[in-house]
């Protein structure tokens, strides 16, 4: 397998396709954490679908599909459609996402409208101008490297220079504008450069899927970090990625489409990101869930025994499981005492457990809680007694020892709770 | 005496609708400063506009006797809470950082002394154990001593405050406002928008009531009476909220002379 990708990479003409890709790709991922960033997410599909028409028009007033003319005019109409959406927005009542979708559409249809007309011409230059719609990653030559490879390097270049003024429009534009950053000049760069990276970026995917490429790397990049510059690496190393994997696959497989493979590539990655991702994947998160069920459950089985000694003041006395089962609501029993012995808070002698040291003091803690939460809901909440209970189970388990501390003091160590419940202290 | 700020027969309209009717107000220089009134008063508006950050339909602010332009640098200004983004990539840090780009502008290079100047500023709040804490994951109090640090490693000589003490503990709240004591003593200016009547009279030296027109501006004794509060609280002026309502309709310009607004 690997093989057969490292003899595609010697061929001139995948390497071009490639080089080609990952360069489109990794600088539209550059802008689209910006976009991102700023919530302007949908601003990018806006822009996408908007250079259409100017695609169109650069071919009408060219004659033939001069890579310069066409870029220009789908310069001109992305730009057009962010400034649409702007004046709409601000000279009437429609609200942001409606002015998107108008604009996105009008826009479009407009360019479909345009490209059909060109077609019906019967113009033999015309063939192949409909590739703009899907993207035509595998015709990029050695001229198209040139332009991709000068305007990639143009908005890399501009990223680092502006850096800090795009971070902080994004972050807290009031701020910026108080600073006496020129927000108006730094917003202008900004957008110019999102609709360049759209523009070069519809090469490779074309305007259906533009968006995809653009968010799709930076939306899973922000699982992996929390500082705008790893997201930017990381965002842009997706985006190459997605782009080389995309031309490969093409490449491989026979009659593949290029630019849909990229935007398969990039969800994919997105995909595992959302899930595996530490702290802020989907399982590391119901992990995090199902420990603080266990730890619950094992807290809830130490109070239980600490009760029962509760009844004749020895906490340290040996049970069988079926009497610690009669007083415990829980599926099972067995394996979270096998768990507190292993953790040391249990001692196991044949059929009968006891606490340990460590295991007493533990429980004593969180039965403490609990009542000193409920004298607290009581006194300061005026909750009745018999209904502050439920609140107390859950508390019981999270309080972190300052806001224990602050409990204590708040409610100047009583002795009992509502409920007549002697409140055990540790002895100091 | 000296004025930090200077309010001139100021008039605000969000959609040619006035939220804030010719004021006029004097500020001392080195005095803890309140903005009082009502939800809807014009509190942050007021302070917006003294920003820059909300166009003035008639009417103009000095700074130190200067326009906003001139003295950008010596002014600061903390956003209310709601408004930023927590799930921002930022840390504690990074955000005390952006005071210094006050010095640095958009380009200059953040120095090491700008660095110790931004963790200082984050020792003095309390929050250096947080630096590299995503901002997201800190309390409400946290939350706020950490933009109170952007202001102070700004090294300004007015700070702006858009409601400082909302959503924050009462420990937070103590530490604060000596801190901006600290800073008054020190001949710094601090204007803070609040909400709280029981605490102003205790916290501000200089208060300024508000209610989309101005009710009273001066010394906090003198001012925090209760004629006045009732004037700042008790029922807004109907006629007037009228007024705003119609020329929001008719879509009339603020003033004759500007039939074009911007």
């Amino acid at each position: 397998m690997s093989a057969s990708y490292f003899f595609l990479l010697s061929d001139p003409n995948v390497q071009y396709v490639a080089l080609g890709a990952m360069l489109l790709t990794g600088s539209s991922a550059l802008m689209g954490t910006f976009a991102l960033l700023s919530k302007k997410s949908l601003v990018g599909d806006a822009i996408a679908h908007a250079v259409l028409p100017g695609v169109c028009l650069g071919f009408i007033l060219a004659g033939t599909k001069e890579p310069l003319w066409i870029l220009a005019g789908a310069f001109l109409t992305g730009a057009l459609s962010v400034y649409l959406i702007d004046f709409i927005v601000h000279n009437s009542h429609i609200k942001e996402d409606t002015a998107i979708g108008l604009v996105l559409s009008v826009m479009f249809g407009a360019g479909i409208v345009l490209l059909t007309a060109i077609q019906k011409t019967g113009n033999a230059a015309q063939s192949g101008l409909d590739q703009y719609l899907f993207g035509r990653a595998a015709a990029i030559n050695r001229q198209d490297l040139l332009v991709f490879g000068t305007t990639s390097v143009l908005i890399m270049a501009l990223v680092i220079v502006f850096f800090r003024s795009f971070t902080l429009l994004a972050f807290d534009r009031h701020f910026a504008h108080a600073l006496g950053f020129n927000v108006k000049f730094i917003q202008f760069i900004q957008t110019t450069l999102i609709v360049l990276a759209v523009v070069i970026g519809i090469q490779a995917v074309g305007v259906v899927l533009m968006a995809a490429i653009l968010i799709t790397p930076a939306a899973a990049a922000r699982y992996w970090c929390n500082s705008v510059k790893t997201m930017l690496w990381l965002s842009s190393a997706f985006g190459m990625i997605s782009g080389l994997c995309g031309a490969l696959i093409s490449y491989a497989a026979p009659a593949m489409p290029t630019g849909p493979w990229i935007v398969v590539v990039a969800s994919v990655i997105a995909f595992v990101s959302l899930l595996v991702a530490p702290e802020k994947g989907m399982l590391s998160r119901s992990l995090r869930q199902r420990r603080l069920q266990q730890t619950i459950a094992q807290e809830n089985l130490l109070k239980t025994l600490y009760k029962l000694g509760e009844k004749n003041e020895d906490f340290l006395h040996e049970r069988t499981a079926q009497e610690i089962m009669r007083n415990l609501k829980s599926a099972r029993p067995q394996k979270l005492l096998r768990q507190l012995l292993k953790q040391g808070y249990v001692e196991r002698n044949n059929n009968h457990w006891k606490l340990t040291e460590a295991g007493y003091l533990r429980a004593q803690r969180i039965v403490k809680i609990h009542r000193l939460w409920e004298l607290y809901l009581t006194t300061y909440m005026n909750i009745a007694p018999d209904h502050v209970h439920d609140d107390a189970e859950t508390i019981e388990h999270l309080l972190t020892p300052e806001l224990e501390k602050e409990l204590e003091r708040q409610l100047g160590y009583p002795s009992t709770d509502p409920h007549q419940s002697q409140i055990p202290y540790r002895k100091t | 005496m000296d004025y930090a700020i200077e309010i001139h027969d100021l008039t605000v309209a969000f959609d040619r609708k006035p939220v804030l009717w010719n004021i006029d107000a004097h500020l001392p220089a080195g005095k803890l400063i309140g903005i009082l009134g009502p939800n809807g008063a014009g509190k942050s508006t007021l302070i917006k506009t003294i920003m820059g950050l909300i166009p003035a339909g008639s009417g103009y602010v000095k700074i130190f006797g200067q326009p906003l332009k001139e003295v950008r640098k010596r002014v600061s200004y903390v956003p209310q809470r709601e408004t930023i983004d927590w799930d921002f990539p930022v840390s504690v840090m990074d955000v005390a950082l952006m005071g210094r780009y006050a010095h640095t502008g958009m380009f200059g290079k953040l120095r090491r002394a700008d660095r110790d100047i931004a963790l200082d500023a984050l020792r003095k709040v309390g929050m250096e154990a947080f630096a590299n804490r995503q901002i997201g994951r800190l309390s409400g109090g946290q939350q706020q001593r950490t933009f109170l640090a952007r202001a102070l490693a700004q090294r300004a000589d007015l700070y702006l405050m858009d409601e400082p003490f909302a959503g924050v503990d009462a420990a937070t709240e103590k530490a604060v406002i000596t801190l901006l004591r600290e800073m008054t003593t020190q001949g710094k200016t601090v204007l803070v928008v609040h909400h709280n009547l029981q605490s102003a009279r205790q916290y501000f030296d200089h208060l300024l009531l508000l209610n989309t027109r101005l009710v009273a501006c001066g010394p906090a004794p003198e001012v925090f009476t209760p004629d006045n509060l009732r004037d700042t609280y008790g029922g807004n002026l109907t006629l007037l909220t009228d007024v705003a309502n119609l020329m929001h309709q008719e879509q009339h310009p603020v003033r004759e002379n500007k039939l074009q607004q911007e």
